[in-house]
Order: structure tokens, then C-alpha cells, then sequence
């Protein structure tokens, strides 16, 4: 990767807030007009990572790099990033038209009031003083085309109170982008909608994102939507990055026990490694790809559900009696009870209640890990309250 | 469904709003009374409302009445919503210090707050007079304003002021143009009970100035003590039917723009 | 008439704070990150210390000391023993004057009066309130609004002009007793008595009864009440057993707001009761007014408050959400 092509880096980024720590020495990279998501339980720092690059915060120590200048004392005001924020936080005593345009009425405030300074002072304000001031007309022209690229032409005069919380999203997003961002920063923005608004939506941004050509950094818990949206997920939890890759990457090849399980459904077992290539576990030893562990080494088996085949009793690896039985639509969820343990197996074709089956695992379907020190990710406090 | 009974409430109501009504209805009907008696009716004049007008001690406190009420709603206002952007963006144990600081005149009784008012007036060797008694209006209406202010500003979205900042406002312009625009339902709130309070206030204006400069209520209360004067009937009915015009514009007004 | 001519020191104060003020925004002007909005809330603190802080030490430093300045809790027991001062100056002449020294109970008196007469207010005030906010909260009553708006419109008018309005119906030769001497009966004494002044202040105080349950009935779901027929109330059951219980803040914090002013009212009892009542109120005043006492007078403000914190306290502990809405 070239260095050149990095938009924002984080560098050693910490962040504490009272003595406890949220953000454990961070490290991140942002490419232009890549589409990242950072993907984590509540309390994991997602959000408080969003914030810092925002401005909203500053880190406690570290520091934030946009296009190789360290912005990290940099307030947002200053900043050619635009937020999405989680509650959308529409102005209420603006309409859609005026709130679609503060960025813009901002702007124009600020070039008056420099070239107001250089009229009475004499100097001249850097970043402000050559720009021309827009006329109603421009800024009108603004508004309508983010009005319509948010699918929202002719609601300009409405107050934002009357807008349903899909348009009110819309209206957000459009109040963002008016300014020609670089980077969108979009927290947790689709929570509040209903599930099918919410794929509509995830589909519509993703098509925006690409139409614009912006980076977008994207703040969710919800693994679905990072994966379908996203360029490269970064999965959090407990202010430390577990893993940074592509969303295909990240659901094969979870780094670690923590993230197989935030991604997707899997089953998580304890595991011996007893040479290369060969895993034991359920009492039974299965050949695998992966190597360099060394021997007898204690390790974490993740096979998610659909990679768990469903044999006659005598061909399988291994042997259970089915539990339980769900039907979920596109498939059948099976527990399975091998004696040992219990399995969760997706398949579409539906096994009794009571009867052995057997289980048969392809190698490259199993994945190893280093056991973590706390399998399982506690729930903590919402951190964007 | 039955009908439900209404007759009896609306007659309990009828005979509590009688009660409240009636000793103003017969004050505004003595105003017009040509004699003194409070008992006869000696024909209809404008009488006391002549006398009123060219009574140089009851105009003169009504100046000073208005001049204090707008005097201290302005600077109570422009204080208290201040002070309750301040208290909201304050840590939890300072911002529960400065709510104590904030409840304890509404707590106290006006008898103890004008008391204390004078003490410390007496005690610095301040001259009571009009401006103590702005002074101490100041002081018992800015609480009033945070209250009214504070709950606006909990409502508001948490995001509004970084939402402002992030689209490039500088934190005065935000303040300016997103905060205080979004909490000034309260503002107003805060600013029409000061006034009102103002208006009404006797026991702590009553310590906390000189006989030499009067509002209306201690004006009343010293002419009370001797006996009272029709003019002050003149007066009641003046101020009620201002207040009653008043009340109705501000809603005529507020039909409007909800229309 | 408006005498602004405060001393030079006083004006110097204002420059000092303005100065504070005005240095602290500056030095809070983190670079780049604006002003600290915590700042905001400086003037405002100055003023309520100097304003009210500092007059609460006064208080309670003049109730602590006498006249020289020196520490004594005399004044405390000039409230248990009004001659106090008189009983001193007896016992400190000779023997033959320790006959005069006798305990006075003008102070105690006063104060049990002005409870009880505070209580009854309250009573009043709760039995008569109660129904009509029930009743301007039905929700079949379509005028309820336009009834609020009534019960507001009074208040807006100078509450001592009120009283005086009272005072043209009550006396000697005003319209009631006119009109019972036209009916051919004697003229009786209504001015000037326990009544009057009980009257006066229901009459003052009635609103802020009314408006705190008003306002937690009419934010009752109406589905309550229907939930509680539903499951076999009657009309009367569901009030004693779902609307009354659940309006109990409003109650609450009614009875706070009649009954703090009634303790410390000190003008109704001047005008309606001439000089025949003493409220506490009263007394607080004359002792600072009339008798010049501050030391005592402060003593019995402090013992006042002592008694209001109390009760509040006690309120608060039946209402622990302070729930119950105001009419600000």
C-alpha cells in the first residue's frame, strides 16, 4: 500500500476518559474513497474513534493525521470531515431547505467576516479570504440537487418534524454532503429505522458512496450491514482493533475466537493442535489446512454452521443426536449433540428430532486460532449515550 | 354509552370561578361608583379614574413598577440563560452545586428572602431604593429563568451543537444559531414570568426600598393601612382589563401563526 | 426618583466582577476549541453569592449574636421566652424584682397560630381544589381549557388589590353586611377576625392548589381508567384506587405551594385581620421594622426556615420523584 494513497491515518491513538480506558493505542489507516466500517459491540470505542476523527474529542495521547497533516488539535469546525450523526440531529426550528444549507450559510458568514477583517484590519485570512461569497441562487441550486440525490425533491419547506425517521435520515445525510466533504463519518445512522428500510437504505448509501466518490467511515453493530456495505471492516472490542480486512477476509478467516463469533453465527470449540494440519477436538482428531502452531498446543475451533455437512451415521467424522430443530426460512437450525458438545448446523434439508447423524467437516472449512484469554465479549455500558 | 353527568361539575366550577370573581367584579363596579361608599350607589362617573391619573404618587409607582419589571426580566433573562447553558454543559457534581445555589431562593419564603436582602443592605450601607429593588427582583426572577430554560435545553438533541460545529459553525455562531434559537420557547417562558413576578412582587420589594421610592404593591399597601381608596378600584380595573386585551392578543396571536 | 447613586466601592465591585468575567472567557478560550460553555454560568454564580449566599451568612450571623456583635443563643431563647430581655434585666437588679420575671409566649403562640391557621388553609384549600381540578380535567368536559385560563386570569391581577376587593365586601358598611341590614337583619363582624384572614388567604392561595393536580390528572392516560373498569371498578373505585393514587405528586406538591406562603403571609393578616391576628410573618417584620431587633429577628427567620426545610424534606420523602408539575 503507498503511502500517499492513506487520507487518514491514526497513529497510537489512546483515549481515556475518568482512568478507564476506551481506546487502547489504536492504529488506523484510511484510503481515499474506501468505505470503512468499524464493527464492535457497544462500549468497544467505535464510536468514541469516530468522534476523535470527527474533533468531537481529542485523544489522550496519539495522533491524527488527514492527508499527512496532524489535525489532532484541529476542532471540527475546522475540518473537511462531515458527520452523520446517530439521532440524524436535525435543527428543529430550520426546515429542510435551511438545514440542508447551514453548512453552505456558514461558509458565506465566515468569508463576510474575513473579508470584513481585511477591509478593517488589512489581513488576510488564509483559508477563507480568496473564496467568493455564494449567491441565494447557488446555494438554492446546492439544496435542490442533494434534495434530489437523497430522493427528497419538493419537501424544502417542510419542517423536519413532519419528516418520518427514513426521511429525516435522508435530510442528514444531504446536510452532510452539501459541503463537499472528503469523509463522511456516519454513526450508528440507520438504528433507528425498520429492518426493511434499513436494507434499502444500506443499498442506497453504498450506491451514493461509489456515484460521489467520498470516503465514508461508518460506525454500526450490526455485522450484516458492515459486511454487505463495506470496502474493510475493522472489528473492535474493548478499545482494541481485533481485526482490519475486507468483509469476505474477515468472515473466513476471523482472527480470532471473538471475532468469528461477532461475525456470523459459528461454533467456538476448545481444541488440541496435535501436529500440522491435524486438529483434535470433540475426542476426535480432524485434518485441517492450517499450520505452525506447533504440537499439543491448546487451540480455538471455529466451523460456522453451514460448513458442517450432514452424513449418514456410519461416514461421519462424528456421530450426535439432533436436539433440536428450528426452522428459519432459508434453512433448518440443528443442534446437534455429540456427546461432547453441542453443535449448531444450518442445512436445508431437515433432519428428525431424536435421530443420529453423522458430522463431517471439510478441512479447509475449520478454522484455528490462539485461544484468547476471554472468550466470551461482555456487553457494556451504550458509550454514545 | 351513558351520557356522563356534567351538570354538578360545571356548577361546583361555576361557584369556585364565582368565588374568585366576585369581590373583582364588584371592585370593577364600585370604579364606577359616583360616591365614596362601598355600599350605595350614587350614579355612574369616571370619577376616581380622573383622580387616578392625576394622582402623581400611584402614576409615579406604576413608572417605577414597569421600569423594574422590564429592568430586571431583561437582565434576569440574558443571566439565567447564560447561566443554564452553563449548568448544562457543566460536570454532574458542579452542576448539582449550582442547582442548589439555584433552588434556594424559590425555596425560601419571600418574607426571609426580603430580609435577607435588606440585612445585607443594611450591613454594606447600600441606600435602598431603586436599585436595590432591581437588584433583588434580579435575583428572585433569574432562578425562574433557568428553570424554564434548562428543560428546553435537556430536550434538545444532544448532537445539535456538534452537528452546528461539524458543518463548520464556530462555537459562538452555533450558540447563536442553533442553541439559543432551539431553547428560546424557554427563553421566553423565563422572560414573561419574570415580568409577571415582577409585577406581582410586594413582600420583597417591600424590605428592600425606601418609602421615597414605590412600586405599585407597596404604594397599595401603605394606602391600604389608612383606608382604601376608590381610585385604587380605578386602578384594579385598569390593570385587569390590560392584562385580560393582553392575554387575548397573545393568543389571537399564537392561533395565527399555529394556523 | 430613581436613585442610582450607590457607593464608590460598590461601583468599583461591579468593574471587578465585569473584569473576572471578562478575564475568565478570555483565559477559557482553549486555542481552537472555543470558550468553555461551562463559563457561561460565572456571572451568574457571583451574583447568587453575593445576592444570595452571603445574605443567608448575614442571617444567620446577626441570629447568632446581640447587639455588640458578640456570640449568644439569647436570641434563640428570646423565642422559647418572648420577655427574655425583661426577665435578665429583673434578675440582674435585686432580689424583690424576681417576682416580675414571667415567661412570655408571644413568639410560640405565634407561630402554633400561624400553622394552625396554615393547616386549615391547606385543608381548605385541598377539599375545595381537588374536586374542581377533577372536574376541569374530565375528559367530557370541553370548556376544561377555557376553565384554566379563568382560574389564571385573577392571578395576573396584583394580589394585594385582590385582598382589597375583599375588603369592600367584608366591612362594616360593605355589600354584605348592606345587604343583610336591607333584609331586615343586624350587621355582623366579618373584618378584623381569624376568618376573614382564613378567607383572604384560601381565597389567594386556591390557584396554586388547583393548577399542580390539574396538571398530573390531565396527563393520566384516559386508558387507566378504562383499564380499571375493565378489570371491574366502578366509577368510585377506579377514582379511590387508580386516579387518586396516581395524582398524589399534583397533591403534594399543591400542599408545598399553599402551605409555605401561608406560614410566612404576613400582608393578609395586616389588611384582613387588622391588628387582632398575628401571623408569624407579622412578627418577623415588626421585629425587624418596628422594633429595630435584627438579632431576634433573625433568629426567628432561621427558625422559620428551619421548620420550612423540615417540611419540605418530609414532602419530598412522600414524593421522592418530585413528580408533581408546578405551574411554572
Amino acid at each position: 500500500m503507498m503511502e500517499q494513497e492513506h487520507l487518514i491515518d491514526l497513529s497510537n491513538i489512546s483515549k481515556e476518559y475518568d482512568g478507564t480506558t476506551v481506546l487502547n493505542n489504536i492504529n488506523l489507516y484510511v484510503r481515499k474513497k474506501e468505505f470503512v466500517t468499524l464493527l464492535g459491540p457497544s462500549g468497544c470505542g467505535k464510536t468514541t474513534t469516530l468522534r476523535i476523527i470527527g474533533g468531537f474529542e481529542y485523544p489522550t495521547t496519539g495522533t491524527v493525521y488527514f492527508e499527512g497533516q496532524d489535525i489532532t488539535a484541529i476542532p471540527p469546525y475546522k475540518r473537511q470531515v462531515n458527520t452523520v450523526f446517530q439521532k440524524y440531529a436535525l435543527f428543529p426550528h430550520l426546515n429542510v431547505r435551511d438545514n440542508i444549507a447551514f453548512g453552505l450559510n456558514v461558509k458565506n458568514h465566515k468569508i463576510a467576516n474575513a473579508s470584513l477583517k481585511q477591509k478593517l484590519f488589512g489581513k488576510k485570512t488564509a483559508e477563507v479570504s480568496d473564496m467568493k461569497k455564494l449567491s441565494r441562487k447557488e446555494i438554492d441550486k446546492k439544496v435542490d440537487r442533494m434534495l434530489e440525490l437523497v430522493n427528497l425533491k419538493g419537501y424544502g419547506k417542510r419542517s423536519v418534524d413532519q419528516l418520518s425517521g427514513g426521511q429525516q435520515q435522508r435530510i442528514a445525510i444531504a446536510r452532510a454532503l452539501v459541503n463537499e466533504p472528503e469523509v463522511l463519518l456516519l454513526d450508528e445512522p440507520l438504528g433507528a429505522l425498520d429492518l426493511k428500510l434499513r436494507k434499502e437504505m444500506q443499498l442506497e448509501l453504498k450506491s451514493m458512496q461509489q456515484q460521489l466518490g467520498i470516503t465514508f467511515i461508518y460506525v454500526t453493530h450490526d455485522q450484516e450491514e458492515a459486511l454487505t456495505m463495506s470496502d474493510t471492516v475493522v472489528v473492535m472490542r474493548d478499545g482494541n482493533i481485533l481485526q482490519i480486512g475486507d468483509p469476505k477476509r474477515i468472515y473466513d478467516e476471523p482472527a480470532n475466537a471473538f471475532v468469528a463469533d461477532f461475525i456470523g453465527e459459528s461454533n467456538i470449540l476448545r481444541g488440541t493442535m496435535m501436529e500440522d494440519e491435524l486438529v483434535n477436538f470433540c475426542g476426535v482428531n480432524f485434518p485441517c489446512v492450517d499450520s505452525g502452531f506447533g504440537e499439543n498446543v491448546p487451540v480455538d475451533v471455529v466451523i460456522r454452521p453451514e460448513d458442517i455437512m450432514i452424513v449418514g451415521e456410519d461416514i461421519g467424522q462424528l456421530t450426535g443426536t439432533v436436539q433440536s430443530v428450528l426452522f428459519k426460512g432459508v434453512h433448518y437450525e440443528m443442534m446437534i449433540d455429540t456427546g461432547d458438545t453441542v453443535l449448531k448446523v444450518h442445512s436445508t434439508v431437515m433432519q428428525p428430532q431424536g435421530s443420529r447423524v453423522g458430522i463431517s467437516i471439510v478441512p479447509y472449512n475449520i478454522h484455528i486460532m490462539h485461544p484468547m484469554d476471554e472468550a466470551a465479549p461482555e456487553e457494556e455500558a451504550e458509550e454514545s449515550v | 354509552m351513558k351520557k356522563p353527568h356534567l351538570w354538578y361539575k360545571k356548577l361546583y366550577l361555576g361557584l369556585i370561578l364565582l368565588f374568585l370573581y366576585m369581590p373583582i367584579v364588584v371592585m370593577m363596579f364600585l370604579s364606577f361608583n359616583a360616591g365614596k361608599s362601598r355600599a350605595k350607589w350614587e350614579g355612574f362617573s369616571f370619577r376616581w379614574y380622573s383622580e387616578l391619573f392625576q394622582d402623581r404618587g400611584i402614576m409615579q409607582a406604576l413608572q417605577v413598577t414597569i421600569l423594574v419589571a422590564v429592568i430586571a426580566a431583561v437582565v434576569a433573562t440574558i443571566l439565567g440563560t447564560l447561566a443554564a447553558i452553563g449548568i448544562y454543559s457543566m460536570k454532574k457534581r458542579p452542576q448539582a452545586w449550582m442547582m442548589t445555589i439555584t433552588n434556594i431562593p424559590m425555596t425560601m419564603p419571600d418574607i426571609v428572602t426580603g430580609i435577607s436582602l435588606m440585612l445585607l443592605f443594611l450591613f454594606t450601607k447600600v441606600e435602598r431604593g431603586f436599585v436595590t429593588m432591581v437588584m433583588a427582583h434580579i435575583t428572585f426572577n433569574t432562578p425562574y429563568v433557568i428553570l424554564s430554560v434548562m428543560p428546553k435545553l435537556k430536550q434538545m438533541n444532544k448532537h445539535s451543537y456538534e452537528a452546528a460545529l461539524d458543518l463548520g459553525a464556530s462555537p459562538f455562531y452555533a450558540l447563536t444559531h442553533v442553541i439559543i434559537p432551539e431553547v428560546k420557547q424557554g427563553i421566553i417562558t423565563g422572560a414573561m414570568l419574570s415580568f409577571t413576578l415582577s409585577l406581582d412582587d410586594f413582600t420583597i420589594s417591600y424590605f428592600t426600598t425606601s418609602p421615597m421610592v414605590q412600586n405599585l404593591s407597596t404604594l397599595i399597601y401603605s394606602k391600604a393601612r389608612i383606608g382604601i381608596d376608590p381610585t385604587l378600584y380605578a386602578l384594579s380595573t385598569i390593570m385587569f382589563v390590560a392584562l385580560l386585551v393582553l392575554l387575548i392578543i397573545v393568543n389571537r396571536r399564537t392561533a395565527e401563526s399555529k394556523a | 426618583m430613581y436613585n442610582v447613586s450607590l457607593p464608590w466601592w460598590a461601583w468599583v465591585m461591579m468593574g471587578v466582577g465585569l473584569a473576572v468575567f471578562a478575564g475568565l472567557i478570555v483565559l477559557s478560550i482553549r486555542r481552537n476549541h472555543g470558550v468553555k460553555r461551562s463559563l457561561f454560568a460565572s456571572p451568574y454564580t457571583l451574583w447568587m453569592i453575593i445576592f444570595t449566599v452571603v445574605p443567608c451568612i448575614l442571617v444567620a450571623y446577626y441570629a447568632f449574636t446581640d447587639a455588640n456583635g458578640a456570640f449568644t443563643l439569647d436570641n434563640f431563647r428570646h423565642f422559647w421566652d418572648s420577655n427574655h430581655a425583661k426577665n435578665q434585666m429583673y434578675a440582674n437588679m435585686s432580689e424583690e424584682y424576681a417576682s416580675y420575671i414571667t415567661r412570655g409566649t408571644v413568639n410560640v403562640d405565634t407561630l402554633l397560630y400561624s400553622l394552625w391557621m396554615a393547616f386549615l388553609c391547606t385543608l381548605i384549600c385541598l377539599l375545595l381544589g381537588y374536586p374542581a381540578a377533577l372536574f376541569m380535567a374530565d375528559k367530557h368536559m370541553k370548556i376544561g381549557a377555557t376553565i384554566v385560563v379563568l382560574f389564571i386570569i385573577p392571578m395576573w391581577m396584583n394580589f394585594l388589590l385582590r385582598t382589597i376587593a375583599w375588603m369592600s365586601l367584608l366591612e362594616d358598611n360593605g355589600l354584605i353586611n348592606t345587604f343583610l341590614k336591607w333584609l331586615g337583619f343586624d350587621g355582623v363582624q366579618l373584618m378584623y377576625n381569624s376568618s376573614a384572614v382564613l378567607l383572604g388567604m384560601v381565597y389567594n392561595f386556591l390557584p396554586f392548589m388547583v393548577f399542580p393536580i390539574y396538571t398530573s390528572l390531565s396527563k393520566l392516560d384516559p386508558k387507566l381508567g378504562e383499564a380499571a373498569q375493565d378489570l371491574g371498578c366502578n366509577e368510585w373505585r377506579t377514582f379511590t384506587r387508580v386516579t387518586a393514587p396516581l395524582s398524589l405528586p399534583g397533591v403534594i406538591s399543591g400542599i408545598t405551594m399553599v402551605f409555605m406562603p401561608s406560614v410566612t403571609t404576613f400582608f393578609i393578616p395586616r389588611i384582613l385581620g387588622g391588628g387582632n391576628t398575628m401571623m408569624f410573618g407579622d412578627l418577623i417584620e415588626s421585629k425587624f421594622l418596628t422594633e429595630g431587633n435584627w438579632n431576634v429577628g433573625s433568629a426567628l427567620s432561621m427558625i422559620m426556615m428551619v421548620l420550612i426545610l423540615l417540611s419540605l424534606g418530609i414532602l419530598r420523602k412522600a414524593d421522592p420523584e418530585g413528580e408533581g408539575g408546578g405551574i411554572a
